[in-house]
């Protein structure tokens, strides 16, 4: 082989990189004139503002900009890969509001749903079994489909009727001394006591086993649906220990649950908060799971379908929370560690967290911790670490290479699918944990989803659709944004020959940031950072 | 006994019948070559032996087992590598990304090193860039690279040569030929003193269906065959 | 369907589904007067309480929705259009009539006319985007506008005109064919006749060379564009069209309403217009009327059996009907009719090149 002859054709001549380069300008000449518009804009802004707020300012636009980002995060990783716009993630993101909440609020209520749950994951820690099963239900005449519709009906009504017998110690949204906004107040006073336990309607036995066949029929009708079956792996040891793991952990949590409720109530908050963020991420991360199997995966191909089934589980995720949660809004507490006040607060100085108060002065700005300071934090450290993910690990070089082309990825032995589900699982719980950390500083209500979702999708066009970088600078530049126009909102902007300071009412804080998105849109169609063509 | 074999294998896209019967054997060491024309259905039975496009009938055997029903990725898993005619290179992943993510075992790479790196040395020096920025050369070579960082025991090429340069050729060629002394290839070439070079046996298929086979050997000498169905 | 036959026997067979739509529709409330109020048929006319008056009410809400979403379905089935702006065409209708009517004090005939005046500027406003964005930005830009017009509408700025987040109220009758309290089965007869008007229209539109133009477009705008074809003014002239029907609908909403809320501009109107569309069958424009009927009468039932609960079955029954009714009630019937796999391959390329990203 003529190792002159190669290097001949792979030195590419210089003409054509001086070409290249000025393509690239010519390509982002619009681009940096934006970039450039909004830079002028935003120091004309400043310079309305007395330099003692900038520092504030700026820092409020960052907590906002954390919890629209940790929303639109999730629902541009989704749309980036399979081109799904997940329209029930601002209800993922109430979702996990609602259930972090209650898991820092009313721990003993958590601990009650969480036995019959782990009881009715269990048969489906052997899905192979099932299928197998299934296959022969299948196999066996015409009216299979009929009896595995049967078997999920049957299931399902063993279930209902048996988890009703379980000792649920619940709330009741009718009588105000017990209703989650209570709680709320109540726990700000520091004076929650966890209701009286409840008892089992049934022997427990009879329950447990009752709620197991009904998952098992469940889990076998479900199984014997499927039409293309393909190899199934067999029922490993593996199997077999998660059933009896689950079941048996289940029936642990329900014996020890008085001293383990306790023990939780007794702890600082500040671990509670923590045991919230986990536990409510990892239920939205299964609900996207669940979400991603059932509904997407059979409508890959009819984008416009997807919208409306996403649509549809919102509707009925806000109906379930207005059930359960009863429709009027609460708070949720800081947890202790930023609850801080008393001798010496608001202090002088980002040292004055650790002498524990709640409140800082910072550069002539008064900043809550909580807010200003922890919300943001985890936004930047959610960003770096999602960047990082995709970035540096398998996983997410097969995310990036699956946007691109799935069937060639499918073609080099990856198992695509899974990555897909596992995208939907992850952005899921980002929403859903973004609910959580958002809570303590907004409240809880059933139309933040949507209010969010609309926030985040705003952000995400200014940004780009297809860039996840550009997602963080859309979710920043509508920070920015709204406390700007709030801040001009108070002090009213001198417009030359007008006499009267105009003052931005409140409503013009939401119309801002979409006339801005629709004027980048016209200038930039693929947003600030995205790509045009794919 | 043969490492791939396909017997009466038909396929469907859509509602329009592509395949309609074709048989393939493709013996332990041998490099097959697929011709015929253009919309013959040489790429769509690659596709097929993949499950990217399922066989609606038919059988395909790999090593014994009957893969007609697998998953793609499950399939590709069995040691089977795959070279598409567009190359298919990622444009977000760098050089060494594109040849990263085909590795089924972490370490792949390294282990195999040598010998793409042996085949390919310009790719040494362009690890780093973006797969976008290389020419096209580069990226048939990244493609068959990229099949080779498993170790795969049966390659499918598909059209190798198109839209290369003449010295670049040759140089896929020697690559081609080289690895096929330890690796099992199937190989789809519309050009014939390409396909003539590499294989060592035939197939040619005209309208989805397998119609002749034999031994490359024989077939350059055979202008009347040629001429029947690879003649323009 | 074949337009080369003419003569009233060939009008008869294209047209007798309308007149028997037409017949049963005049016939409604007073079977419904007679089978289930148990009185005479003169109760109709005498404007009485009763089921009879109460299923006219709904029926004509029905009707309103009908042309509303017939109207998108220009739009998104004929044109492939995707805009989530279209409550704002509503809003507008029905704002703009009853600010002018009631703040202004103008002649209902006059107010109609700017009504249409303001329809064709917004269809314009919509028309100068089509070839800066596409596809899924579109979208996401009419929405932008659309949002700002909500918030605008519903502003306390604007409240002694628009009322703010209660709404426009007070808007007095202007004339008695408008006036659903007094004369609730002439303006009944009115909306019906309106409506079965503009779908007997769209259906010459979309029969039209102007329609056949803009299926070509929705299939592939490259080759119209060579063709000769100057796509810009058709899918000017449709959205003109769905402009004007749409504020139409806003008009007689707001004789109908005893009040005008914020809602009709909102975001969740745009999307209830899309599921009426995908619930009849997008692109066969009789599809839009069957999915608002089915829409509004789902709705109001539910909640009247359910009461809190109906939210969940509302959303449950719109994921099972995308599930299992892919192009809708009409487009599935007539994909059954024509072959099932050749429609399938027509609609999913319809929305892959109307959502792909330009």
């Amino acid at each position: 082989m003529a190792d002159t002859k190669q290097i001949d054709q792979i030195e590419s001549p210089g003409p054509s990189r001086n070409r290249r380069i000025a393509d690239a300008i010519k390509r982002n000449r619009a681009r940096a004139t934006v970039l450039g518009v909004l830079a002028v804009l935003f120091l004309a802004a400043m310079a309305g503002i007395e330099a003692d707020q900038w520092f504030g300012t700026i820092m409020k636009a960052l907590a906002a900009g954390s919890v629209i980002f940790l929303v639109a995060s999730g629902f541009q990783l989704i749309f980036g890969l399979m081109d799904v716009l997940n329209l029930a993630h601002g209800e993922l993101f109430m979702l996990g509001a609602y259930v972090g909440w209650t898991v820092y609020t009313r721990f003993d209520t958590f601990l009650d749903v969480l036995v019959p749950m782990l009881l009715v994951a269990a048969p489906f820690a052997l899905l192979p079994l099932w299928r197998r099963l299934g296959a022969r239900v299948a196999a066996l005449a015409r009216w299979a489909r009929s009896a595995a519709w049967g078997l999920i009906v049957l299931g399902g009504g063993l279930m209902l009727l048996s988890i009703t017998k379980f000792p649920l110690v619940i709330w009741n949204a009718e009588d105000f001394a017990k209703t989650p906004a209570n709680y709320s107040v109540q726990i700000d006073l520091g004076t929650l006591v966890p209701l009286p336990e409840d008892v089992f309607g049934w022997p427990m036995a009879v329950a447990i086993v009752v709620l197991l066949a009904g998952a098992s029929a469940l889990a076998l009708g479900l199984s014997s649906l499927r039409k293309h079956a393909g190899a199934v792996p067999p029922l490993g040891r593996w199997n077999l220990i998660g059933a009896a793991g689950l079941i048996v952990a289940s029936v642990a949590l329900h014996l020890v649950r008085g001293p383990l409720n306790d023990w939780v109530f007794g702890m600082s908050t500040t671990w509670r908060f923590f045991i919230a963020l986990i536990v409510a991420s990892l239920l939205g991360a299964g609900l996207g799971a669940l979400i991603e199997v059932v509904l997407i995966r059979p409508l890959y191909d009819r984008p416009i379908y997807t919208l409306m089934v996403t649509l549809g589980v919102g509707f009925v995720i806000i109906e379930t929370v207005k059930e359960l949660w009863g429709s009027s809004n609460f708070t949720m507490a800081r947890p202790a560690a930023f609850n801080g006040s008393g001798e010496g607060c608001p202090a002088e100085g980002i040292g004055g967290f650790f002498s524990g108060c709640s409140t800082l002065v910072v550069f002539g700005s008064r900043l809550r911790v909580y807010n200003e300071g922890f919300v943001v934090v985890i936004g930047i450290l959610v960003l770096i670490g999602v960047s990082l993910l995709l970035k540096r690990t398998r996983i997410g070089m097969t995310i990036r290479a699956g946007v691109q082309d799935p069937e060639m990825v499918e073609a080099l032995g990856i198992n695509v699918r899974r990555v897909f589900t596992m995208v939907f699982a992850l952005g899921a719980g980002l929403a859903a944990f973004g609910g959580v950390l958002a809570a303590p500083s907004i409240g809880l209500y059933t139309e933040m989803g949507a209010l969010f979702l609309l926030t985040a999708i705003v952000a995400l066009a200014i940004g780009g659709l297809t860039s996840f970088p550009g997602v963080a600078a859309g979710a920043l530049l509508i920070g920015l944004l709204q406390q700007i126009i709030i801040r001009f909102g108070q002090t009213g902007i001198h417009i030359p020959f007008v006499a009267e300071p105009f003052k931005p009412s409140p409503t013009l804080v939401p119309a801002a940031s979409i006339i801005l998105m629709i004027v980048i849109l016209l200038v930039l169609p693929a947003g600030l950072f995205g790509r045009g063509e794919r | 006994m043969s490492l791939l074999d396909l017997h009466d294998v038909h396929t469907f896209i859509g509602k329009f019948h592509i395949l309609e019967g074709v048989s393939v054997e493709v013996p332990q060491g041998s490099v097959v070559a697929l011709l015929g024309r253009n919309g013959a259905g040489k790429t769509t039975t690659l596709k097929t032996i993949l499950g990217l496009t399922p066989a609606s009938s038919g059988r395909v055997v790999f090593d014994g087992d009957d893969i007609v029903e697998m998953r793609s990725f499950d399939i590709a898993a069995m040691g089977i590598g795959y070279v598409p005619e567009h190359r298919a290179i990622f444009a977000d992943l760098s050089v060494e990304e594109n040849l990263r993510i085909a590795e089924r075992r972490k370490g792949d790479l390294e282990r195999r090193e040598e010998l793409i790196f042996g085949l390919f040395p310009d790719l040494k020096r362009l690890i780093g860039l973006p797969g976008t920025s290389l020419s096209g050369g580069q990226q048939q070579m990244l493609a068959v690279a990229r099949a080779l960082v498993p170790e795969n025991r049966l390659l499918l090429i598909d059209e190798p040569s198109e839209g290369l340069a003449p010295v670049l050729i040759e140089q896929m060629i020697e690559a081609i030929a080289r690895l096929s002394d330890t690796t099992t290839v199937l190989l789809v070439e519309q050009n014939f003193l390409v396909a003539s070079r590499l294989g060592t046996t035939y197939v040619i298929i005209e309208e989805g269906r397998s119609v002749k086979t034999g031994d490359m050997t024989d077939l350059v000498d055979d202008d009347e065959t040629i001429q029947r169905y690879l003649g323009v | 369907m074949l337009t080369a036959e003419r003569g009233p026997r060939a009008l008869w067979r294209r047209r007798r589904g309308v007149v028997y739509m037409a017949l049963a529709l005049l016939m409604f409330p007073f079977v419904i007067s007679l089978l289930v109020d148990g009185q005479g048929i003169a109760s109709v006319w005498n404007n009485d309480l009763g089921n009879a008056r109460f299923l006219q009410g709904l029926a004509i809400e029905v009707f309103i929705l009908g042309l509303f979403a017939i109207s998108y379905d220009l739009l998104l089935g004929v044109a492939g259009i995707i805009s989530f702006g279209h409550a704002m065409f509503f809003a507008v209708g029905a704002y703009g009539f009853g600010i002018m009517l009631k703040s202004f004090e103008l002649h209902w005939v006059i107010a109609l006319l700017l009504v249409g005046v303001l329809a064709v500027l917004q269809a314009l406003l919509f028309a100068i985007l089509l070839p800066r964005v596409k596809g899924l930005t579109f979208a996401l830009v009419t929405l932008g506008i659309a949002a700002v017009f909500w918030i605008v509408i519903s502003s306390s700025d604007l409240a002694q005109w628009a009322g703010a987040e209660i709404g426009l109220q007070g808007v007095e009758t202007p004339v008695w064919f408008l006036d659903t309290t007094n004369h609730r089965f002439v303006f009944y007869l009115l909306v019906a006749a309106i409506m079965l008007g503009v779908y007997v229209l769209y259906t010459k539109i979309a029969d039209s060379p102007m329609g056949r133009v803009l299926v070509s477009v929705r299939e592939n705008e490259d080759r119209s564009l060579m063709l000769g074809y100057n796509t810009f003014w058709f899918k000017t002239a449709a959205l003109i069209v769905s402009s004007l029907t749409a504020a139409l609908a806003g008009v007689l909403h707001t004789m109908h309403q005893p009040i005008v809320t914020p809602n009709v501009a909102g975001l969740t109107f745009a999307i209830t217009v899309l599921l009426m569309v995908l619930i009849g069958g997008a692109g066969t424009i009789s599809g839009a009327l069957v999915g608002a009927a089915v829409y509004r009468l789902l709705n109001f039932y539910l909640d009247k059996w359910f009461g809190g609960a109906s939210g969940l079955l509302v959303g449950l029954v719109f994921v099972l009907l995308v599930l299992y009714l892919p192009y809708g009630i009409v487009g599935t019937w007539r994909v059954k009719k024509a072959g099932i796999k050749e429609g399938r391959a027509r609609l999913r390329r319809m929305f892959e090149r109307a959502l792909s990203r330009s």
